[in-house]
């Protein structure tokens, strides 16, 4: 058994930082991915989609 | 009475017309980025099909004896997590544009059931993984599963039953139901804006 | 009905069936193929950077050799009846310690022993019994089947004592202060020995045929010691530890189960402590998840975007192209007709 594989450029083996505030638990690279959730949201709403143009005609 | 043959093509032809199945044109009200998420969606799914696909060619035990192996179910687990979170943003932007409106609602409903069922094609596949994870997965997993008698039929720490249903039953039922999501999208067309004098502000305004 | 608003729900709908407005050009297989492609690219490289992780697994070798006294420990509970998979209740047994019910729903009971496991048998006695050229021992497990439960009770109990006053060696045996356990100690050692060497991964196993995928035996044996416990409390993938969404190690996990195991940490009305907390909370989640397929009936819920005008900044380039109408569009016999949506009607 190989274990686990080490060609990686960032080892993410080691043991996760966790938030703990309250009840609430949970790990960094978790909350990571929430939030980069919330941000691509945001700025998919204010970003205009390839080819659409401003009112006006300019892109 | 007419051929069975003859009425799918026409039903078929009648709501899904190829202008409509595959448009060159889209309404302009359709600007924002937030569009995208559908497809991105899609092409992570397509991702996830593919790596699981060479994954299944060589068997469950591969990656964890062969690097390229590892390569690939690292590709397989990255781009669930990518499904997970485009296909979230994408119902984001769905609900707060009020999606459903105009006879849409079964294009809702099919997309939250893909979501709801893609959480256990998931789970098959995390105990299929032949690790300690899948243990703890599995072992853990038994007793939710048991505690509505599913563990009955449906045995997480039977690895051969798990498998199959995460490389062929669940991928069928998602790539079905995702398939008639789309479809649903071309027949009804991407839902207008909500008209602007319909706001809780403009009343409030007057 | 919303009336916060101009429009009725209905209304609301029927607005939506129709768009008479301008299209352009627009190449959706370009789209999907491109998305596909980038999605693509971005997993490769989450790949290159990152890998994925495999933690090796427990085997009952492992655990028997880094933990002996935990084996035995646990061994002995298999045997005497006390353990987890011993009390368990259906699908592996008739009994009811983890018999979980939904008010006056019993499922768990209703639908049976459909995985029958006798924790004494299968995991003990049976395993014993294929041990080759062992008179003394074979002699010792009869002797234990045929003595009354009593005697048996009052053997288990003794070894189960003196097990907390144990010394071990590492890969080696488990000494126990003499004492009166009949042919428990005997039976005690040689299934340490045989689950050192490996055997009782496999005998367990291939019990009933050469060619097996159904780990519930070892697996339910490795779950009734601490040897899965301690390396989840490590990797925070206890229930208690929000656990059910986190990976080992530093990777993101599966985020989407957020909801899941947010109800194992409720304490109030004594949730997260009931006898059945994993069928309320399946419970409960097949309810929401009912209610987030069926947004479009609920009222109330899907007059949320109405009432928190994301909307205004999705359509904002519509908006202002547009000029947004002072007034709703007006409904009724004297109404302009409604504009069709291109190229057929819906």
């Amino acid at each position: 058994m190989r274990g686990f594989d080490i060609s990686s450029i960032v080892n993410l083996n080691g043991t996760a930082h966790y938030v703990h505030w309250h009840f609430f638990l949970m790990s960094v690279p978790n909350l990571v991915v929430i939030v980069l959730m919330l941000i691509v949201f945001a700025v998919a709403l204010f970003l205009r989609a390839p080819g659409a143009k401003r009112p006006g005609g300019k892109k | 009475m007419s051929s069975w043959t003859v009425r799918v093509r026409e039903f078929g032809l009648r709501n899904l017309p190829p202008e409509r199945l595959l448009p060159d044109s889209q309404p302009a009200y359709m600007a924002s980025a937030i569009y995208l998420f559908g497809a991105l969606t899609i092409g992570a799914l397509v991702t996830i099909i593919a790596s699981g696909t060479i994954l299944a060619l060589k068997g469950p035990a591969w990656w964890h004896v062969q690097s390229i192996g590892h390569f690939f179910n690292s590709i397989h687990l990255w781009s669930v997590e990518l499904f997970f979170f485009f296909m979230v943003i994408h119902l984001w932007g769905k609900f707060w544009m009020a999606a459903w409106r105009g006879g849409r609602a079964r294009v809702w409903m099919t997309g939250a059931v893909a979501f709801v069922i893609a959480i256990p094609t998931a789970f098959t596949g995390y105990v299929s993984q032949q690790n300690f994870d899948s243990q703890w997965i599995a072992t853990q997993g038994k007793d939710g599963m048991n505690s509505l008698g599913v563990g009955s039929f449906f045995n997480v720490l039977n690895v051969g039953q798990m498998y199959s249903y995460h490389i062929f039953l669940f991928p069928v039922l998602v790539i079905g139901i995702v398939s008639l999501h789309i479809l649903l999208v071309r027949r009804h067309g991407i839902v207008p804006p909500i008209p602007l004098a319909d706001s809780v502000a403009d009343a409030a305004a007057k | 009905m919303f009336r916060g608003g101009r429009l009725t729900n209905a209304e609301l709908n029927e607005a939506a069936r129709h768009y008479d407005g301008p299209y352009r050009p627009y190449d959706i297989v370009k789209e999907v193929s491109v998305a596909t492609g980038v999605v693509m690219l971005i997993a490769v490289i989450l790949t290159i950077l990152f890998s994925s992780p495999d933690l090796p697994p427990s085997t009952i070798a492992s655990w028997s050799r880094s933990m002996p006294t935990d084996f035995v420990t646990t061994a002995l509970s298999e045997l005497d009846g006390t353990s987890e998979t011993a009390t368990y209740g259906p699908p592996y047994n008739h009994e009811s310690g983890s018999v979980q019910q939904l008010a006056f729903i019993h499922l768990q009971q209703w639908l049976g022993v459909s995985h029958p496991v006798n924790a004494e048998y299968d995991l003990i006695i049976a395993p014993l019994r294929t041990i080759p050229d062992a008179p003394a021992l074979q002699a010792a497990v009869t002797t234990y089947v045929h003595a009354p439960a009593k005697t048996q009770a009052a053997w288990t109990n003794a070894y189960s004592n003196a097990l907390g006053k144990a010394t071990e060696k590492q890969g080696g045996a488990v000494t126990v202060p003499a004492g009166s356990y009949g042919p428990v100690g005997p039976m005690m050692s040689s299934l340490l020995a045989l689950a050192e060497s490996g055997g009782l991964d496999g005998d367990l196993l291939s019990s009933k045929q050469f060619y097996q995928t159904d780990y519930t035996k070892p697996l339910l044996f490795l779950e009734d010691g601490s040897a899965l416990d301690d390396r989840a409390t490590y990797q925070h993938l206890q229930g208690t530890q929000w656990g059910m969404m986190n990976e080992t190690g530093s990777y993101p996990g599966q985020v989407w189960l957020w909801l899941y195991t947010f109800w194992y940490q409720v304490q109030i009305g004594g949730l997260s402590t009931s006898p059945n907390v994993d069928a309320i909370v399946m419970a409960i989640m097949g309810v929401l998840s009912a209610a987030f397929i069926l947004v479009p009936f609920l009222p109330g819920i899907r007059s949320i975007p109405r009432r928190i005008p994301v909307y205004k900044l999705i359509w904002r380039d519509w908006y202002s192209a547009t000029g947004a109408p002072s007034k709703p569009p007006r409904t009724g016999d004297d109404a302009p007709a409604l504009p069709s949506l291109r190229p057929t009607e819906t």
